[in-house]
């Protein structure tokens, strides 16, 4: 029987917020992200304005985004560098398995890209027989578990030490004899280091694509996007058309707020600018560089007045971190590449709203994700109107559309109202007495499955309102 | 002279239509979503202040900064008074290390001190090409330090991209003249000097390499150097 992502949604909800293991991992994860996070932010004199900075030069960007593309473009060809423009999925990875295959590649390293995770590009250069290494450690880790990312900055961040070493010891070494995580990042290292010097190509993502420049900016901490983009003699890029900004000099303020949103801290370990493949005389460098602009359905969102700028979006973590549902549910249950509020909110537009629009209710419009978001992206809104424009749609369910006609018609006769009030409060008290609250039988199961039943008034709202309770 | 340059990009952006069918469409996408026009936020439209807001803390001591900042980027900064007491310092750190290949940025000022420090030691330099895989340390220069982040800038001209990041140790050599305040202040150098037009690759490093991927432990040393060492001379 196959399930709909809704259905699978709901059962894996339920699952993992009964996972207590799942529950004390994440917990203590987000609890030092929380930590982290605030005081990087009091390192930022005025982190408001901050925020706004980096609203306006997104907005700029994306504005003007045609224009910002081609300087970009230009800039990169000059250096002798290829840019190729893919409309979807599917072409991307053509053209970056082409480009494997034209130049004998046999080995990749990649570092992390949440963009090669939209477009599924390891599968496609697996099949055509590319040994593919994921070389971030957090990817590396659910590459071996044969899973996607569970969040898009720490992808690997609901597991313990001990399941890791686990992991390792079956997957890579039987002699692994420590849940150290000092000793687990030396055994990745050295399996790693290997990969670096064989492999041929380099995949990168990128944070950032500089316009005036002309350069990618990627911001990593391990060493493991330098080494994938200094050492093999190819290196591609895959990224989004949305990540251009104008100026080099918009780093100086998205570098420190993407660390203090993605990890907390000041600035991440390495801030590398790439423009080109080696230049003559030059010590070392890719001969070959390419940079694949991903659209795929993108560009639909620029012609959304409302949301619009759900494309400023600088993919830091920030908003799955705060939200309460993520951090009950998980990153995989969300069954998408983009967890969280801000996949909620994207994956309707690139993957269809018929399917995702059950995604636009993992909320409860708290706001906490907005509250945070460093590009001032009103997220709890967009969800909202992602719930509206499903029904606008047509795509809800017809036993949904039929109950909010009943619920409206009895809205508009107040007696009819009253008298559905008083049966439900009559069939509820049976219900109760027979101890059947939770059961299939209670219209308020979901509620009350797993907690003690709501209490009971014993009088409908108007009667207290007629006895005095408006007076005061 | 010029015309040239235009046929040529002309000829390149033609090259790029036909290799790329998809390039036209997506810009025309893009174009007719852009005629969407969303009025700017009341707030941005009217309210631009005269003068920005000060997002970052104005750096008053950048010395004292820059090394407070790399004691939090877990990185070494030794203070040097001459280029005599720099080699001395930089003797030790090799002392230090395990014997190998020390890869160094082929530079006057750097043979000299090379010279002085680790006369006996294998080096190779950049002019001879990449640092090899097994090597133990590299020694280079910088364009700038960084004081707001405890930040040192290097370019492809610094030894090269695998230079600050393929040995286990990277000593960076510097003058307290290279040090300025902030990022903005680096990057907007680098634009108006242009660097980039020269250079392929520029970088800001900010410590040693790390991760906090497993259970969100800091581990220090990842793929990266575990040591990043940088001798700061006065004078």
């Amino acid at each position: 029987m196959s399930q709909t992502a809704a259905q699978r949604f709901l059962q894996d909800a339920a699952v993992k917020s009964a996972d207590l293991v799942h529950r004390e991992i994440i917990q203590r994860g987000m609890d030092s992200y929380d930590v982290a996070h605030l005081k990087g932010r009091a390192r930022i004199k005025d982190w408001e304005a901050a925020r706004q900075k980096c609203q306006e030069i997104k907005r700029e960007a994306i504005n003007h985004l045609d224009r910002y593309l081609l300087q970009f473009e230009e800039k990169v060809i000059a250096r002798g560098g290829h840019v190729f423009w893919a409309a979807n999925s599917e072409e991307a990875c053509t053209y970056v398995k082409n480009v494997a295959t034209r130049l004998g590649v046999r080995t990749v390293v990649k570092s992390k890209s949440m963009v090669t995770e939209e477009i599924h590009l390891s599968p496609v250069l697996e099949k055509a027989g590319i040994k593919v290494w994921e070389t971030d450690l957090g990817e590396f880790i659910v590459q071996l578990r044969d899973e996607p990312p569970y969040h898009i900055v720490t992808p690997a961040m609901h597991l313990n030490r001990g399941q890791i070493a686990k992991l390792f010891r079956e997957k890579l070494d039987p002699a692994i004899d420590s849940d150290d995580p000092v000793y687990l990042m030396g055994a990745a290292r050295r399996i790693l280091r290997q990969a670096f010097f064989a492999a041929e190509m380099g995949i990168s993502g990128a944070n950032f694509l500089v316009a005036d420049a002309g350069v990618i900016a990627i911001s990593t901490n391990e060493g493991n996007g330098r080494l994938c983009t200094s050492v093999p003699r190819i290196h591609v890029v895959v990224t989004g058309i949305e990540k251009v900004i104008p100026r080099l000099e918009d780093l100086a303020v998205l570098w420190p707020v993407l660390a203090t949103s993605g990890t907390g801290q000041g600035i991440t370990t390495y801030g590398t600018l790439i423009g080109g493949p080696r230049q003559p005389g030059e010590v070392d460098g890719a001969e070959e560089f390419h940079v694949v602009l991903v659209d795929n359905g993108r560009s639909q969102l620029l012609a959304d007045a409302e949301q619009r700028e759900v494309l400023h979006c600088i993919r830091c973590g920030a908003c799955l971190n705060i939200c309460p549902v993520f951090r009950h549910v998980g990153g995989h249950t969300y069954g998408t590449t983009y967890p969280g509020p801000i996949g909620s909110v994207l994956t309707p537009h690139l993957n269809g709203i018929k399917e995702f629009k059950h995604l636009s209710y993992a909320s409860s419009l708290c706001g906490a994700c907005t509250s945070v978001c460093p590009v001032k992206i009103d997220l709890h809104h967009h969800l909202l109107q992602n719930r509206r424009n499903a029904t606008e749609a047509g795509a809800t369910k017809s036993s949904e559309r039929l109950i909010f006609r009943a619920w409206r018609w009895a809205m508009l006769h107040p007696r009819m109202y009253a008298l559905g009030g008083w049966l439900m409060r009559k069939v509820l008290r049976i219900l109760y007495d027979l101890g059947l609250a939770g059961s299939i039988l209670d219209p308020m199961r979901v509620w009350n499955r797993y907690r003690s039943p709501v209490p009971l008034p014993s009088e409908s709202f108007r009667a207290r309102w007629r006895k005095g309770l408006g007076a005061n | 002279m010029q015309t040239n340059e235009v046929q040529t990009k002309k000829a390149q952006t033609e090259k790029a239509q036909t290799e790329n069918p998809s390039r036209d469409r997506i810009l025309e996408r893009i174009r007719a979503g852009l005629r969407t026009v969303i009025p700017e936020p009341a707030a941005m439209a009217s309210g631009r202040a005269i003068s920005e807001p000060v997002i970052f803390e104005p750096i008053v001591n950048p010395l004292e900064r820059f090394q407070q900042e790399c004691v939090g980027n877990l990185m070494e900064c030794a203070l040097t008074a001459d280029s005599a007491a720099s080699a001395r310092h930089l003797s030790k750190v090799l002392q230090s290390l395990p014997e190998g290949e020390t890869f160094v940025q082929d530079d006057p000022a750097l043979r000299r001190l090379i010279e002085l420090a680790a006369p006996a030691r294998a080096i190779r330099w950049s002019s001879q090409g990449a640092p090899g895989e097994a090597s133990q340390a590299t020694v280079t220069l910088a364009e700038a330090l960084i004081a707001q982040t405890g930040s040192i800038l290097v370019t492809a001209a610094c030894g090269g991209r695998g230079a600050s990041v393929i040995a286990p140790c990277h000593i960076v050599y510097a003058t307290v003249a290279q040090l300025v305040p902030d990022l903005a202040t680096a990057l907007s150098r680098i634009s108006q000097e242009r660097k980039l037009d020269s250079n392929s690759f520029a970088c800001v490093i900010s410590g040693s390499s790390r991760t906090a991927d497993i259970e969100k432990i800091l581990v220090q040393g990842a793929h990266g150097p575990r040591r990043l060492v940088v001798i700061l001379q006065t004078a």
